[in-house]
């Protein structure tokens, strides 16, 4: 009787062992492979979101670093590149000048760029763009917030990042971390049509 | 012949597993083998010294995860002893590889004895109690006496009394025949294999935790809001299946921190309460919600606690550059140092000055002295608060390269402005030689720092404890006892002899029962003479 | 709420009223064993009986048993309880109550329980008087933590005194109580004051009491443990020869199985309270700190504790290893308990720093 238990429970554990190992293959299988973006200029932190595929960008407002309101609804049928940075982060001081350079690039072409000043105050933001001649309004995220609404649909996860707005309103590419001048052109040329640069 | 010693006389462990007979050199033999001795109790105990022992360095030395600073210092005060200890794993004792193989090598032997030791219980439920020897008065409790009832009439009461208290009989086939088993206590090997399937429980819950769980740290300023979300986050260590995803989308803004010391007596300067007054969203546009945060009182939002970790001071500077331009104002948190009451050191950037870069550093005193040319603080409280900067101009280094710590200065590319740190009360100013430009120190706020923890394994393992505290407790209360009556035909009354044995090891006692149901059993006896 | 000085002075007075009155006490136990009747601290003997019968069984089958008792004096010191009809009735006897068993050990023994009752009163008032000062569970720091498991050791050990009239256990317990809280007062001596605020949460009476009870009860196992080591070296030495069985202090102990058996449902009692202190530190440390678990030095020492008595319970399951080996177990336990105490919370930082001792 002894014999038909251990092997009962032989059995058993192996089905067990058996079950979780498909689990997980399956799992793993399941999550992997996204076709949904492609990476740009080959850096995988740098992507374009297939048509079809890209999240809508949520709505906001909030108050420029001149302090007047800003509300992102105004912003419609236009493509915008929203930059999340801030005067005490490194890298965002790096990519300042590719941004402003792309920014007036882009201008004609109607494309426009909003910055969200994230956990900084007035007086070091207005600093920050003046000393790197960015002309475009930001408005100010010392709390997040606007940081959080974006992090539901992108996976923003730290400072800098860079999103690319088409005219519908959905976010069609994004760059996670400094982004660089080809980076941004390469995008808007997809996002803008190659037409726009001047 | 009927098996009438102590129930589990067989459960101490017999000896070392003999090797595999001569001829069986297979690789299944000695897998046999070496399972067989894996799960003997010999190797048990072995593996609970062993695991008791690894778990010293791990008390002893600076560990990576609670105290990396102590690490490093560790490091610095024992430079030929530190890598080698590194190597053995001894700085991060508890994820080490060997120790995993400890308690995982435990865990096996554990699942190795009490899966089987269920499959016996289950059928020891279902047999029933030996049948009752002939000479009950060779046990080691024996009690006997005389009734006028018949022999099977005695069995039958007796049978009835046993059964009243609990116990599972066993009548003779052959009605002739007077006589009753009966026994009792089998929850105890309940208890002891439901306590030692709750430890695999605890570890299972732990791993799980681990694993889809994630640890945060925010500073957050007296005034300021922050939401949760990684980018938000000073740190954020998710474990290895947990992702950003999983941290909630609530808000907190910081209201009011006040922190009271006492200021009397021997326990002067010791911290009396910690108060945060916040207010919370649990999701964008909710409602708001407000909360105390105190130490021992974490805020539950959205699946994860929020913890009031610790707290400092933030003082407030203006700095306007050689251009007039302000182009510095806000709060600084500064962070205490270990002298004491308070001291705090910090750092000031203002990469927008024109046309040099300035950075100070600098030295916060919630209630400032002056003890032989050296600024110490007498008292936690901000009783009279005072600042001491060092100016530096040049380059940061932040506009190209690594990230910065903020509480770091690289004077590398710069060069020292003010030859003395300079001390300033609230309010007071220091002009920057060359008109490089002003700074001022116009007040502080408080500072607090949060935890954001989320742990889902937490619950599984607070229930699994309990669980295997009640299997303790049922294991070590509950003694498995065997109580037999026989009736012999005396002329025309009987005689019944009572007998009874338990483990001799339990918590004492059955002796007591003993009496107490033998005397029960003869009052029955009497009562059913009438 | 302030602190009531006046209070936490009445309850130092207290306590070296306890620690007086104690020492008196070991000296009635000590005058016990040097002037005091002989006996052994035994059950009756018919349970004796009852376990050499079950020791036959066990090794021989149904082998028939040996005669009872070993001499005059072993015999069970009730009077006549029950009533006891004619020859065919042989009915267990019910046990003797505990007061009348004290009056019967002798006037030593008379003397010395009395003076450790008053002792156990002195003491608990102490500590109650503390807590009454400091609004709040009196064991915060060091020094109130050895003052409360002191306290519940020496009621404990009472209460196992008077159910198995083991009186001649009484002075090395006692005893022990007596250095430690010495020691208490003399270097470990804490003023009444208030809690830092990670120490004030209703989690203190929950978590601290559970470890004070579960330290003193393993106190009391580990002096039994001592004087097991000491009976059972005794034993051996008879057995081998070496020294004659009729030492004083030793024949005056339990048997070895007997004091084995005591330590052990001692450790019985205590391992779970131990289990349950170490679960409701991990709820107050979810609570206060973040984590249920962190490995912090004193968590960490409390984890090898509970492991090292766990080894003692799986050592009497396992041959070779019951005797001796087992408590040299038990005792390592309650030293990696004691190094946790006095040194893991006062030496080694950590968050668990709060024994207020400077």
């Amino acid at each position: 009787m002894f014999r038909t238990k251990r092997r009962a429970v032989v059995l058993v554990a192996a089905v067990i062992t058996g079950a979780l190992l498909v689990v997980v293959l399956v799992a793993g299988w399941a999550t992997s492979g996204k076709r949904d973006v492609t990476d740009v200029d080959g850096n995988p932190s740098a992507v374009l979101y297939t048509t079809g595929h890209r999240p809508l960008a949520p709505d906001f407002t909030g108050t420029t670093l001149t302090g007047s309101r800003l509300s992102f609804s105004s912003y419609r049928g236009r493509v915008v590149v929203v930059n999340f940075w801030g005067s005490w982060c490194v890298p965002c001081r790096e990519e300042a000048a590719a941004l402003a350079v792309t920014a007036q690039q882009y201008a004609p072409a109607g494309v426009a760029f909003l910055g969200v000043d994230v956990r900084d105050t007035t007086a070091s933001a207005e600093a920050f763009t003046r000393s790197f001649g960015i002309t475009y309004p930001s408005v100010s995220d010392s709390g997040s917030q606007i940081t959080l609404d974006f992090t539901a649909v992108v996976p923003i996860a730290g400072t800098p990042t860079t999103l690319v707005i088409d005219r519908t309103g959905h976010i069609a590419g994004a760059v996670f971390g400094q982004a660089t001048y080809a980076e941004l052109t390469a995008i808007l040329g997809q996002v803008a049509g190659k037409a726009a640069a001047r | 012949m009927t098996d009438v010693r102590a129930p589990e006389a067989a459960t101490t462990d017999p000896g070392p597993p003999r090797r595999p007979a001569r001829g069986s050199y297979g690789l299944v033999a000695w897998l046999k083998w070496g399972w067989r001795q894996l799960t003997s109790m010999r190797i048990a105990l072995v593996l609970l010294f062993l695991l008791a022992l690894g778990t010293v360095p791990g008390s002893m030395l600076p560990q990576e995860g609670a105290d990396p600073a102590g690490v490093q210092q560790y490091y610095t005060s024992h430079p030929a002893l530190a890598p080698l200890l590194n190597h053995l794993g001894l700085f991060n004792v508890f994820a080490a590889p060997w120790f995993a193989a400890i308690y995982l090598l435990l865990f096996a032997s554990l699942v190795g004895c009490v899966v089987p030791r269920t499959f016996r219980l289950a059928g020891s439920a279902r047999t029933l109690p030996p049948r009752a020897p002939r000479h009950l008065a060779r046990l080691p409790h024996s009690a006997e006496y005389g009734t006028t009832l018949a022999p099977e009439q005695a069995a039958q009461v007796a049978a009835a009394v046993l059964s009243g208290h609990g116990f599972r009989l066993r009548r003779p086939d052959d009605p002739a025949q007077a006589w009753v088993s009966a026994e009792k206590g089998y929850l105890r090997e309940v208890g002891n294999l439901l306590f030692h399937l709750a430890l695999l429980g605890v570890l299972v819950s732990v791993a799980l935790g681990g694993l889809f769980g994630y640890k945060a740290d925010r500073l957050l300023v007296q005034g300021d809001t922050f939401s949760d979300t990684a980018s938000a986050l000073d740190e954020f260590h998710p474990g290895r299946l947990a992702t950003d995803a999983d941290l909630g989308p609530f808000t907190i803004t910081l209201n009011r921190f006040t922190a009271d010391y006492i200021t009397t007596g021997a326990q002067r300067g010791e911290p009396a309460s910690f108060d945060a007054q916040i207010t919370y969203t649990a999701q964008p546009g909710g409602p708001s919600r407000t909360d105390d945060l105190e130490v021992n009182r974490p805020l539950s939002v959205d699946g994860a606690k929020v913890y009031l970790i610790g707290h400092g001071y933030a003082p407030v500077f203006r700095v306007t550059d050689a251009r007039g331009q302000v182009v510095f104002d806000s709060p600084t948190p500064f962070i205490a140092g270990t002298t004491g009451n308070f001291l705090s050191d910090g750092v000031v950037k203002v990469p927008g000055a024109q046309p040099e870069q300035l950075g100070f550093t600098g030295v916060f005193v919630p209630t400032w002295v002056d003890v032989g040319g050296t600024l110490q603080s007498a008292f936690p409280a901000a009783e009279n608060p005072a600042v001491s900067l060092i100016a530096y101009a040049g380059n940061l280094g932040m506009n190209s390269g690594p990230p910065q710590s903020v509480y770091e200065l690289d004077t590398a590319g710069m060069r020292r402005l003010t030859a003395e740190p300079q001390l300033l009360l609230p309010g007071q100013s220091l002009k920057l030689p060359d008109g490089q430009g002003t700074i001022t120190f116009t007040g502080y706020v408080p500072w607090v720092s949060l935890a954001i923890t989320h742990d889902p394994g937490q619950v599984p393992a607070l229930v699994c404890g309990i669980v295997a505290l009640g299997g303790l407790l049922l294991s070590f209360m509950v003694r498995r006892r065997r109580v037999f009556v026989r009736a012999r035909a005396a002329g025309p009354t009987s005689t019944v002899q009572v007998g009874g044995l338990a483990r001799t090891d339990a918590s004492g006692g059955f002796e007591a029962e003993f009496a107490s149901l033998a005397a029960e059993l003869r009052s029955a006896h009497s009562q059913h003479e009438e | 709420m302030p602190v009531n000085l006046a209070l936490g002075h009445v309850s130092n007075d207290f306590l070296i009223a306890a620690i007086v009155i104690y020492s008196l006490s070991v000296v009635a136990f000590a005058g016990d064993f040097a002037f005091g009747r002989p006996r052994r601290a035994d059950a009756t003997a018919r349970v004796r009986q009852a376990r050499e019968r079950a020791t036959a069984l066990a090794v021989v089958g149904a082998a028939s048993v040996a005669g009872s008792g070993e001499g005059p004096q072993n015999r069970p010191l009730a009077g006549g309880d029950e009533a006891l009809p004619a020859a065919a009735d042989s009915m267990p006897e019910l046990p003797v109550p505990p007061l009348r068993a004290i009056s019967q050990a002798g006037p030593w023994i008379r003397a010395a329980m009395t003076l450790a009752t008053l002792a156990v009163a002195a003491h608990l008032t102490a500590v109650v008087t503390r807590g009454l000062a400091v609004h709040r569970a009196p064991w915060g720091n060091m020094y109130e933590f050895v003052t409360a498991l002191t306290c519940v050791a020496a009621i404990f050990f009472l209460f196992v005194m008077i159910r198995y009239r083991a009186w001649a256990l009484g002075v090395f317990v006692m005893g022990a109580v007596v250095i430690a809280l010495g020691l208490a007062e003399t270097i470990i001596y804490t003023a009444a004051g208030q809690l830092v605020p990670a120490l004030q949460s209703y989690w203190l009476s929950i978590h601290v009491t559970a470890m004070t009870l579960a330290t003193g009860i393993f106190f009391v196992a580990a002096v039994l443990g001592v004087v097991y080591l000491a009976a059972d070296r005794y034993a051996r030495r008879i057995a081998a020869g070496r020294a004659a069985p009729g030492n004083g202090i030793m024949r005056r102990l339990p048997s070895t199985e007997q004091l084995d058996r005591l330590t052990y449902r001692t450790i019985v009692f205590g391992f779970p309270v131990w289990t349950f202190g170490v679960i409701a530190g991990a709820i107050w440390a979810d609570q206060a700190w973040g984590r249920y678990w962190g490995w912090d030095p004193v968590e960490t020492w409390a984890f090898i504790t509970w492991v090292l008595y766990a080894a003692f319970l799986h050592a009497r399951a396992t041959a070779g290893w019951r005797g001796r080996r087992a408590h040299y177990i038990q005792l390592l336990g309650f030293a990696s308990l004691m190094f946790n105490i006095l040194v893991v919370q006062v030496f080694i930082t950590g968050l668990h720093s709060y024994a207020g001792v400077s």
